[in-house]
């Protein structure tokens, strides 16, 4: 066991979980998605990423990117929350969730692709 | 452009006649709605002339016509349907036309050959040996560029299923013009192989083969003496004469059983096995046909005392020492030369049938006996696979194999010519090889250590790490084990290493022949790329990737050293 497999894997998948998390549920009901759980899910992501920068494979290569595709989506539906906020004193409206959920959604796929990709590493390397 | 040419007249006859019929149809005046004239616009009447030259007919469109309309339609119809008939006639003709098609054939394969950008071979000559070399060659995903002006054997190729993608033509391969479209000039031509059945157009393709490119590897097939030497005066043409190469073969299998058994194994003969040598054995030969292959079988055999029974009709007296029957080898003249207590029977004539006749005798009067057959026709070999002789010299099989392996893997052959009078190496090897590969069908490929081909493995040896060969071939899903290879020769500048140990050292530069499975090419390939999986092999641990942890385990290794 490799102690630098298990918390990237940790990171990895947890980034993976959170998304899921603060996706699912009706996606234009606010009340159904927890901005806390998208500000955590965000952290944890920009974690991930660092644990995958200075990797020279080819494999850490796509990592990487498929990284940086969720941090990107993840942060621009952080930023639509914060700006449909401040319009309302009810919190954001149908519409705005709509969108601010679709982008997560989207950085729920990137994360996917990160988690098929290192599991695929493991079962690839068979020791 | 030769097809717009000849296509001038035809296109001109069309452009006239739907000229003549759409003005016609646009200045004769139509009956309108209200009775009064009414002209059918340009665009109309071009419209109308279309689908009545190539006889739709969607009838009289945008109004009923009148007569006189209706008149000049059966002119348009008729004068439309026939320049279209002509127009057709003459695409038809020209496609027919054999210098046409050759004309475009050849402009097509020049084409094709000008954009390849792997390696290839040209081959002259797409008989028997030219199939099994083009086969071989696709087998190790090399290209091939073939011309044979024989057209049914063009046909033949255009059939055959390669892995990698081949270009015939059917032309005249000593044709200067033509070695050129088959690409002789281009840098990434390997070699140029002449296997055509005439002897002088081997000669001459060799001959302007290295006039075009001085640099290319020229590979030639001859039997007769004369082109032999001829050959041999050209710089740097390999002449391979199969008669020569199976006399080779047989000496080897007297004097070196094991190594023989090797090579046989290394070029892919069917149904060797590895470490099960044959007993080539020392009593009286009954040698039949003394041909071209039946002399260089008789100079191999006497030169190592064995005594030879010769059967044979034209054969002079002199020429050889020992017994000779003079006639055809057949139930009276074997039994005549002491068939039954023959140690070997050699079965050289060039006719398959008195040869298979001789094996079937041999199998009736003396089953227990050595036999070598010739076949000549590579049809019958399953006729020859049935009559079970010991060595078989198939003169295209044999000839094929040999390009192949100098093409694909000139080092093997120095191998085995290294390995010659050392039974205790190749003994090692063989047990070795018999090990790692096994029953299965040995892969021969070679390894650049260089940045295109391992980039991981010059990396570490940029940062003047050392790297050996046992790290190399190394398992890396089992540290303790190693990969189903076997590195033969290390090739380091002009130098050669023979069958070099895991203890030596890996450098920049070096070229290195592995035998082994495809896998264990793929999974070698891989690890000589990936920096992780290399420092694995070597250190035994997984080193850190990403910058977090590098910093991490640089401060742990910091700490524990303060």
């Amino acid at each position: 066991m490799n102690l630098e497999r298990v918390v990237f894997g940790f990171f990895t998948i947890l980034a993976l979980t959170l998304n899921l998390v603060f996706v699912v549920g009706q996606i234009d009901n606010p009340s159904h998605h927890d901005v806390w759980i998208l500000t955590i899910a965000i952290l944890v992501n920009l974690i991930a990423t660092g644990l995958k920068l200075g990797d020279r494979s080819q494999i850490g290569a796509l990592l990487l990117a498929a990284s940086l595709v969720a941090d990107l989506l993840l942060i621009t539906a952080r930023i639509f929350w914060i700006v449909a906020d401040s319009d309302s004193a009810t919190g954001p409206g149908a519409d705005s969730t709509v969108t601010v959920v679709s982008l997560a959604a989207g950085a729920l796929a990137a994360n996917v692709v990160s988690a098929v990709i290192l599991i695929g590493d493991a079962l690839m390397s068979r020791r | 452009m030769v097809v717009l040419r000849h296509m001038r007249k035809p296109v001109f006859a069309l452009i006239v006649v739907y000229a003549i019929g759409v003005l016609g149809m646009a200045l004769i005046p139509g009956t309108g709605a209200d009775g009064e004239p009414e002209y059918m616009s340009l665009f109309h009447a071009f419209y109308f002339f279309t689908y009545t030259a190539t006889t739709t007919g969607f009838g009289e469109i945008p109004h009923a016509f009148n007569d006189v309309q209706r008149l000049w339609a059966i002119f348009c119809l008729y004068i439309g349907a026939i320049a279209w008939l002509y127009a057709i006639g003459s695409i038809i003709r020209l496609v027919q036309n054999p210098h046409f098609t050759r004309a475009v054939n050849e402009q097509g394969f020049a084409r094709s050959v000008r954009h390849l950008t792997d390696p290839f071979v040209i081959i002259c000559g797409f008989g028997d040996t030219g199939s099994l070399l083009a086969r071989g060659l696709s087998d190790h995903h090399l290209r091939a560029t073939l011309l044979d002006r024989d057209p049914e054997r063009i046909k033949a190729f255009a059939v055959r299923d390669y892995r990698v993608r081949m270009l015939g033509l059917c032309a005249h391969p000593d044709v200067p013009r033509h070695l050129i479209d088959a690409g002789v000039t281009q840098p990434d031509c390997k070699a140029v192989v002449a296997l055509t059945n005439e002897e002088d157009t081997n000669r001459q393709i060799a001959i302007v083969a290295k006039l075009l490119n001085p640099a290319v590897k020229v590979i030639s097939r001859s039997t007769s003496e004369r082109h032999c030497k001829h050959l041999n005066s050209l710089h740097d043409v390999l002449v391979v004469n199969p008669f020569v190469v199976f006399a080779e073969l047989l000496n080897m299998a007297i004097v070196a059983p094991q190594l023989h058994n090797l090579n046989s194994w290394l070029v892919g003969v069917p149904r060797i096995r590895l470490g099960h040598p044959l007993k080539v054995p020392c009593g009286v030969w009954v040698l039949c046909g003394y041909g071209r292959m039946g002399q260089e079988v008789h100079h191999q055999l006497v030169r190592h005392g064995i005594q030879v029974v010769i059967i044979d009709p034209d054969v002079e007296e002199s020429v050889a020492p020992g017994r000779i029957i003079r006639g055809y080898a057949d139930y009276d003249t074997l039994r005549e030369a002491g068939v039954e207590q023959a140690a070997g029977i050699v079965a050289g004539t060039d006719n398959d049938s008195d040869n298979l006749g001789i094996l079937v005798c041999v199998n009736h009067l003396n089953p227990s006996a050595f036999t070598v057959a010739r076949q000549n026709q590579h049809e019958n070999q399953i006729a020859f696979d049935a009559a079970r002789a010991d060595l078989i010299l198939q003169s295209s099989l044999t000839t094929a194999r040999r390009i192949l392996k100098s093409l694909i893997s000139p080092l093997i052959q120095v191998m085995i010519e290294f390995l010659h009078d050392k039974d205790q190496r190749t003994e090692a090897l063989v047990s070795r090889l018999r090990a790692k590969v096994g029953e299965r069908t040995p892969h021969l490929w070679r390894l650049g250590i260089a940045h295109e081909e391992a980039s991981a493995a010059m990396e570490l040896l940029d940062a003047g790490q050392d790297l050996v060969l046992g790290d190399l071939i190394r398992d890396p899903n089992d540290l303790d084990g190693t990969l189903s290879c076997v590195p033969l020769v290390i090739r380091r500048g002009g130098e050669l290493l023979m069958l070099p140990e895991d203890t030596e050292a890996v450098l920049p530069g070096d070229g290195i022949l592995f035998c082994g499975t495809e896998h264990s090419e793929r999974l070698l390939r891989a690890s000589l790329n990936n920096p992780y999986t290399l420092h694995y092999l070597i250190a035994g641990e997984e080193a850190p990737r990403g910058y977090v942890f590098q910093w991490i385990a640089g401060w742990a290794s910091r700490r524990a050293d303060s």
